[in-house]
């Protein structure tokens, strides 16, 4: 028996004169397997041509379709709507720009933060092709590769109720981030560099531990485990950082 | 510097030294966070032994006795402890509390999504054969509580750290003979009427330790094998082991069940 699924929209265009936020209501009849992507798409061509939301690659890669869902950040193209009540709330994520409705802007966010973190390997090392390349432990790759899995949905700072008071806080994706390249042998940055970076309460000890960033990551990264690194690396690493000034 | 180039950054080498802003904020930043852990853990512990030893009362009122006079006259820890306690205590006070928001908008943005959050698994009817893991979150809120029991441990607790402070360097021995702490004057202090405080302060100091520890704990050691689960065993063990416990212990000393009812 297909069930007549509700739909509960946040509506607001900023662009268009005197838009109010509001919510609109719709009707969907659940087909098999119907996942959200598929739902949005039918209520856009059907019932409400004007509704914005964002899809690339509705295939839980690009990170473009995080939103409120029944008041939990995710993915809504990995979302069934067999997972959910027969009413579906649907809320543009918080924190991030609201382009309209259900679409945000989280690159300028991204951005942003990939700037403050410099995110790019740090090397003076000039590259030459005639050497065969330095091998890396492959633990170490592992690492990495877990913090590079980010796809940058913007779930975790959505869910962080330090990012929604404190809005220089780097964040889940930040602190992954910048784990990343702390695991990185590549990277040459010194430890009193990270320290400054870090070591901040707008860097990971404006994490107070709410765990929501772990709990919603549509990605599962082993986010925590990243943070506890860290947050260790720079108890031990003042003292290195001051030794590497006093040398320098 | 580190085999930075510094013609690509030249930011890089300027803006590090000892004496620099960044650095000692980053310092500071350090410090501030091992004040607030450390002055948590050390209470922690404190009051894990603290009510296991409270709780002897509930073996005997000799035990108890035993157990007092022992840490008051055999070893005397009792009142160097309360001092360092209540400056501990004041500390942390201090410390931890500099991560509540001090907007009202903020902290009510705060329980807002905290409530979202905890409350979306009632939109979510999990298909047992789903595609995606859904994990119930409920530690945002937890968080909130830890800072309302937090405010009632600041008042109840303060009153009584000086009360047993004054009882235990003044004669307030029921017989006129004991200086320091007894069955009988514990179970004064709780039978007048106290009850009422020392159960909300009880109640409220242990679901305060129960989740510091846990957050702790997933803040410092994730990354090991003390992984997010065990601590979240830990604190649902220890929330109610103490609070069970620390039941006991307030009716017992505030005189059989009648008593209170009346």
């Amino acid at each position: 028996m297909a069930r007549t699924l509700t739909f509960k929209i946040f509506r607001y265009n900023p662009t268009k004169e005197n838009d109010e936020p509001h919510i609109d209501t719709f009707e969907l009849e659940e087909t098999p397997r119907l996942n959200l992507f598929t739902a949005l798409h039918r209520i856009r061509e059907k019932q409400a041509p004007d509704l914005m939301f964002d899809f690339v690659c509705r295939a839980g890669i690009c990170g473009s379709c995080a939103m409120m869902i029944n008041g939990r950040p995710t993915l809504a193209c990995r979302t069934l709507t067999s997972d959910l009540a027969d009413t579906i709330e649907l809320y543009p994520l918080p924190f991030f720009k609201l382009l309209g409705d259900l679409s945000v802007d989280t690159g300028v966010w991204f951005h942003d933060m990939a700037k403050r973190v410099e995110s790019w390997i740090h090397t003076g090392k000039v590259f030459d092709p005639n050497v065969e390349e330095e091998r890396m432990d492959n633990a170490v790759a592992n690492k990495i590769y877990e913090s590079e899995r980010c796809i940058e949905c913007g779930c975790c700072v959505a869910a962080c109720a330090t990012a929604q008071v404190y809005p220089d806080f780097l964040g889940a994706a930040g602190l992954n981030r910048i784990g990343r390249f702390l695991f990185d042998p590549r990277d040459h940055r010194g430890e009193q560099e990270w320290f400054e970076l870090v070591s901040t309460d707008i860097g990971v000890f404006g994490c107070i531990g709410m765990m929501a960033c772990d709990d919603v990551c549509p990605k599962d990264l082993p986010l925590l485990e990243v943070f506890s690194y860290i947050r260790r690396k720079m108890n031990s690493g003042v003292k290195v950082a001051v030794k590497e000034l006093d040398l320098a | 510097m580190t085999g930075i180039d510094t013609e690509l950054y030249p930011k890089a080498e300027s803006r590090h030294s000892q004496q620099s802003g960044a650095f000692k904020k980053a310092k500071r930043a350090l410090l501030d966070e091992r004040v607030s852990g450390l002055t948590g853990a050390f209470l922690a512990l404190f009051i894990l032994g603290h009510l296991i030893l409270e709780s002897s009362i509930l073996v005997s009122a000799q035990l108890y006795e035993d157990v007092a006079y022992f840490m008051e006259h055999t070893v005397p820890m009792a009142q160097p402890l309360i001092f360092l306690v209540t400056i501990v205590f004041f500390v942390h006070f201090v410390w931890a509390g500099r991560k509540i928001p001090g907007k009202l908008r903020d902290r009510k943005k705060m329980l807002e999504l905290g409530k979202k959050l905890k409350a979306s698994r009632k939109g979510w009817q999990q298909d047992p054969n789903s595609d995606i893991h859904l994990r119930k979150h409920f530690e945002t809120t937890l968080w909130i509580w830890q800072v309302r029991t937090a405010m009632i441990v600041l008042a109840t607790g303060a009153f009584h750290l000086f009360l047993v402070m004054w009882n235990i360097f003044t004669d307030m021995g029921v017989d006129g003979q004991t200086v320091g702490l007894t069955a009988d004057v514990a179970t004064s202090r709780v039978e007048s009427g106290l009850w009422i405080l020392y159960a909300v302060l009880m109640i409220s100091v242990v679901a305060h330790m129960a989740i510091g520890v846990y957050r702790l704990i997933v803040k410092w050691f994730a990354d090991t094998w003390f992984v997010r689960n065990y601590a979240k065993a830990l604190y649902y063990f220890l929330f109610w082991f103490y609070t069970i416990l620390g039941t006991a212990t307030v009716i017992a000393m505030a005189g059989p069940l009648e008593g209170i009812l009346s």
